[in-house]
């Protein structure tokens, strides 16, 4: 862009330089935090500059928890819950918005109101599911009257289990849904007009549009996966199919009775589980360089 | 053909795993949930280490929830669903719901059927007399164990010319108030918890926190505290507030009453003996620090203190094998050897008499790291336990808790008089008492 | 708002909603409404004998003024920081759009916040406003009892809107720049060539083109603003003050997983889950009807 507005150049670097501050502070001091040593990090306040342990922190961290394998199965479930959901959000709005169907409102209500009541203060009957996802099949097979014995089919410390709660929400749906709103009436005329059915509309126009936005639900949704630890502590009693943040959630001490805070290690922890996420973000940034998409139509 | 030799070494090492997992196999398995986080977790991933270790038959698989409610509510969530552990740490607060809830394979029921040798009469009465139904038996072992104590700096008592920590809250409330002239900023942290003023003081005064015994005789009690000692003994610690004598430490403020002590902001501090090795190696070079038992106001008889922590509870629809391992475990951790190392751990107590006295025979407590925890056990057993000096059996007691917690933060932060706030206090808890009584209808204490 | 044109293949419709609708039914709704029988019943801990007590649980809970404290609580909440999170995140991404030097640094520096765990958050927040500890203790030193979010419950208040709003910012930031780098880029050229300056083009035509996303964002930051606080709450103010923080998802959590009361926590839930689908049907009503999409 050629133009030039000094004033407001110099305006806006110092309101990016403040969010820019205000954004790296706090993850400074828990930063800072994970370089010191117990007693350093207890004194109040503590000191802003970095102390000498860090080393030692993060290499006592990693063996004590060993956070390789339960990186690798977070990796495994966080990537599951992006591609599932990635895809699944975009064929259901596909459906919702595209198709010409009574019940396409009620099922975009349906699928949009599982936003509204979080896994927390549903986590009971939820863990009961999760034990034998055939119970509901059972019911919804015997409500149309038909006897069947489905052998009950468990997905406690599974992959399975881990990942398919979590994709039944709504965020993307309506995500998509939005971003469909906005396509030109006269494009799917156009596509039309081609030749074009739904299948060929959605693959060759739909995705290569929704590309910013695929990118902006993805990363949201690995980095969402990724620091779930409630869920997981509760399906999970097999040490091989423990996550990373759940780890984490057994290192940072409760408010017990004679529970030393051992800040130090619980930070340095923190940030090296905050480490995958952030390696996504660099990767998927590539997504939202300008010019790669409908820009130029 | 390089590959052949990496082959080869790849076959050996997997028959020898192989063979190595067929064996570990052979044992006997079954799973330990707990709720402890942090330092504390790390002590019960090693405990059950050093079971596994020390026999070949069983294998303990310990599995951490990451908290107290946590691991209660896990297992219920999965006991639900028939996904449960054979065995589970739960804390003092959710023994009633156990009691209460049918799952449980009773202690004794599992000393019995799998010859377990446990004595006990061996248990100290203060422990044993909290998790015992009323017919005197213990459903649940007691495990990692506490009572409360006072911390005092003797620094800065010295500076009113005393060596000695006070022994009634009179006298403990004098000496802050002249250490105040003194210069002493702040002469006593406290927070909003209820377990060191409610709950504690009102064992070592004797005096009822609810009708029934506590609880104890039904689920038809209600709450008293409003009307007790304890009323005045918040509003005097008001009082101190409002002279400045004492300060409110949270972990919200910045510092816990922990770390005021620790760093000698404030002079004392109401805290449970399990603290003792936190302050010890967080205490800043040369505080010179001791610790009491909790004060009394001179009118009243010093009665035991009760006991904190959590037991472990068997649950049903396991295998014989598994309650055997689980039987094999409970024994191994009563173990004076296995007491000694857990309570050495973590500042907790020996929770039988003969762990107690094979410590002090061997030296434990003439250590000058651990001194004055043994005042943790003569605070515990300092009388017999009377009928409410025994403990709490009081239904949500979490929820209770939390409820007279938001009314001392009413009254402290000075939104409301005192009085007022412990008399909602007590409305509050007593809609939960009759809720609960509601949700049980029909169900007997045991 | 609806699309004229589409498809009208109905077996192919039903396919592609079918996964999405098979999860939510038994993941969402078969766990739902078994608590939704919760909420008339009275639920012991451990299951076995429910008994029916019709409207009882909401008769309770709804002549409990401390429940209607958490509702408040929990609206003045949403209210502050869902403006104050999508306020910042616009102005960020529209500071960031603007593409001048390190305009790549910001872009991946203010994203940070998200990849932090809640409770992280929470704790370093606690740590930096703590009065005596923190780094606005020295404020306190010039003015004692300025700040003390311990004892004073709009502090308590401030600091957890602070600290939700720090996380997202960093979520509405991604998703407002998202939509800001698809705006065509001759648009804005043929904005600047009729001689529009920055803040022009920014009102006149980045933010309507932004509607449908700000839309999303509105009701996602509401939403979240009240099931999704949890976390926060939990690790910085424990819903104190005297209950200034005691907002209903943390009260449902106390009351249901601490306390183990579960048919006051499925009926409570029950009233957060309406009260949080009239919000949002009002903003479908109202709101939307402002929106342009294309």
């Amino acid at each position: 862009m050629i133009e030039r507005s000094p004033l407001l150049d110099a305006l806006t670097h110092a309101l990016m330089i403040v969010g820019l501050i205000v954004t790296a502070f706090p993850i400074y001091v828990v930063f800072i935090a994970s370089t010191h040593d117990l007693p350093s990090v207890n004194q109040v306040p503590m000191s802003l500059i970095p102390g000498n342990h860090l080393v030692e922190n993060y290499a006592k961290v990693w063996s004590k928890s060993d956070f390789g394998a339960k990186m690798l199965n977070s990796l495994i479930v966080a990537v599951g819950v992006t591609v599932g959901k990635v895809i699944l959000a975009a064929i259901s709005a596909f459906s919702i918005v595209f198709f010409r169907y009574r019940l396409r409102m009620v099922f975009f209500w349906m699928i949009f109101i599982t936003l509204m009541l979080p896994l927390e203060v549903r986590i009971v009957p939820t863990y009961a599911v999760a034990a034998d996802v055939a119970e509901p099949l059972r019911w919804l097979v015997w409500l149309f009257g038909i006897e069947l014995a489905l052998p009950p089919v468990n997905l406690l410390n599974s992959y399975t289990g881990l990942i398919l709660p979590l994709i039944a929400t709504a965020t993307g749906t309506f995500l998509y849904r939005q971003f469909f709103l906005t396509i030109p009436d006269s494009l799917v005329e156009a596509a039309k007009m081609d030749g074009a059915g739904p299948v060929r509309f959605f693959i060759e126009h739909l995705l290569p549009l929704s590309r910013n936005n695929m990118a902006a639900l993805a990363t949201i949704m690995f980095v969402y996966a990724w620091n779930q630890y409630l869920w997981p502590l509760l399906i999970t009693t097999e040490q091989s199919m423990a996550t990373a943040t759940m780890q984490l959630q057994k290192i940072v001490p409760g408010p017990l009775f004679g529970q030393p805070p051992i800040w130090n290690e619980a930070m340095a922890a923190t940030l090296m589980v905050m480490v995958p996420p952030l390696l996504v973000v660099i990767f998927m940034q590539h997504y939202f360089v300008r010019g790669l998409i409908a820009s130029d139509k | 053909m390089q590959i052949r030799p990496f082959a080869a070494a790849f076959l050996a090492a997997s028959t020898f795993l192989g063979g190595h997992a067929a064996q570990a196999q052979e044992r006997q398995k079954f799973e330990f949930w707990y709720g402890l986080t942090g330092r504390l977790g790390e002590i019960m991933e090693e405990h059950c280490k050093r079971f596994n270790e020390s026999q070949t038959k069983y294998e303990a698989k310990c599995v951490g929830q990451g908290g107290y409610d946590k691991a209660e509510q896990n297992t219920i969530a999965a006991f639900r669903s028939k996904q449960h552990p054979t065995l589970v740490q739960i804390y003092d607060a959710g023994t009633v719901n156990f009691m209460l809830s049918g799952a449980t394979y009773n202690a004794p029921q599992l000393a019995k059927d799998f010859n377990m040798k446990i004595d006990w009469s061996a248990y100290f009465p203060g422990i044993a007399n909290y998790y015992a139904t009323s017919k005197g038996e213990m459903w649940s072992f007691p495990y990692n164990s506490s009572s409360a104590l006072l911390y005092w700096n003797k620094d800065a008592w010295a500076k009113i010319g005393k060596s000695k920590a006070p022994e009634t809250v009179e006298e403990w409330f004098d000496d802050l108030r002249a250490m105040k002239k003194a210069g002493v900023e702040c002469g006593f942290a406290f927070d909003y918890d209820t377990w060191m003023p409610l709950e504690q003081f009102s064992a070592i005064h004797n005096i009822p926190i609810a009708t029934k015994n506590n609880g104890y005789d039904g689920l038809d009690a209600e709450m008293v505290f409003n009307k007790t000692k304890f009323a005045d003994y918040m509003k005097d610690w008001k009082k101190l507030l409002d002279e400045g004598v004492a300060r409110i430490q949270t972990a919200q403020t910045g510092k816990t009453i922990l770390q005021a002590f620790t760093d000698g902001t404030c002079a004392s501090m109401l805290s449970s003996v399990a603290n003792h090795g936190v302050v010890g190696s967080t205490a800043k070079a040369d505080l010179k620090w001791g610790v009491a038992k909790l004060p009394v106001y001179k009118d009243f008889k010093r009665h035991n203190s009760l006991v904190g922590g959590a037991s472990l509870w068997v649950l049903q629809g396991k295998s014989k094998g598994e309650y055997e391992a689980a039987a094999a475990y409970i024994q191994f951790l009563l173990q004076p050897k296995e007491e000694q190392w857990f309570a050495d751990v973590t500042g907790y107590i020996p929770v039988t008499k003969t762990g107690f006295k094979a410590m002090v025979d061997g030296g434990f407590y003439a250590d000058p790291k651990r001194a004055g925890r043994e005042l943790a056990i003569e605070s515990l057993t300092f009388t017999p336990p009377t009928a409410v000096s025994r403990g709490i059996r009081l239904g949500n007691f979490t929820q209770i808790r939390a409820e007279i917690r938001a009314e001392l933060e009413a009254a402290f932060t000075g939104k409301k008089d005192m009085q007022a706030a412990l008399d909602e206090a007590v409305a509050r808890s007593n809609q939960i008492l009759r809720r609960f009584e509601q949700t049980f209808k029909g169900k007997q204490l045991p | 708002m609806q699309r004229r044109a589409a498809f009208d293949n109905l077996w192919l419709a039903g396919a592609l909603i079918a996964p999405q609708l098979l999860l939510v039914l038994v993941f969402f709704y078969w766990p739902t409404v078994q608590a939704l029988y919760w909420a008339f019943s009275t639920q012991p801990p451990f299951g076995g004998a429910n008994q029916w007590v019709g409207w009882q649980n909401f008769e309770q809970i709804f002549s409990d003024s401390v429940y209607w404290n958490s509702v408040r609580v929990s609206i003045i909440f949403a209210i502050l920081s869902t403006s104050l999170s999508i306020a910042t995140a616009l102005l960020m991404a529209l500071m960031v759009d603007r593409q001048l030097a390190g305009h790549r640094v910001y872009r991946f520096i203010y994203f940070w916040p998200y990849a932090i765990a809640a409770p992280a958050v929470g704790l370093a927040f606690r740590f930096i406003f703590a009065p005596d500890a923190g780094f606005v203790s020295a404020v306190n030193q010039f003015a004692p009892n300025l700040w003390n979010p311990a004892l004073k419950g709009w502090d308590a208040m401030i600091l957890i809107v602070i600290a939700n709003s720090w996380k997202m910012a960093a979520y509405n930031f991604i998703f407002f720049l998202a939509a800001l780098q698809a705006i065509p880029r001759t648009l804005i050229e043929a904005a600047a060539m009729d001689g529009s300056g920055v803040l022009r083009r920014a009102r006149d035509v980045q933010i309507p083109l932004l509607q449908p996303t700000l839309f999303f964002l509105l009701v996602i930051n509401i939403t979240e603003s009240f099931v999704d606080s949890f976390g926060i709450v939990d690790i910085t103010t424990g819903g104190g003050p005297a209950r200034a923080t005691d907002l209903m998802v943390f009260k449902i959590y106390s009351d249901g997983f601490k306390g183990l009361d579960y048919s006051m926590a499925a009926a409570q839930s029950i009233v957060l889950m309406l009260l949080v689908v009239a919000l949002t049907f009002i903003q479908f009503r109202y709101v939307e009807r402002r929106v342009h999409y294309a």
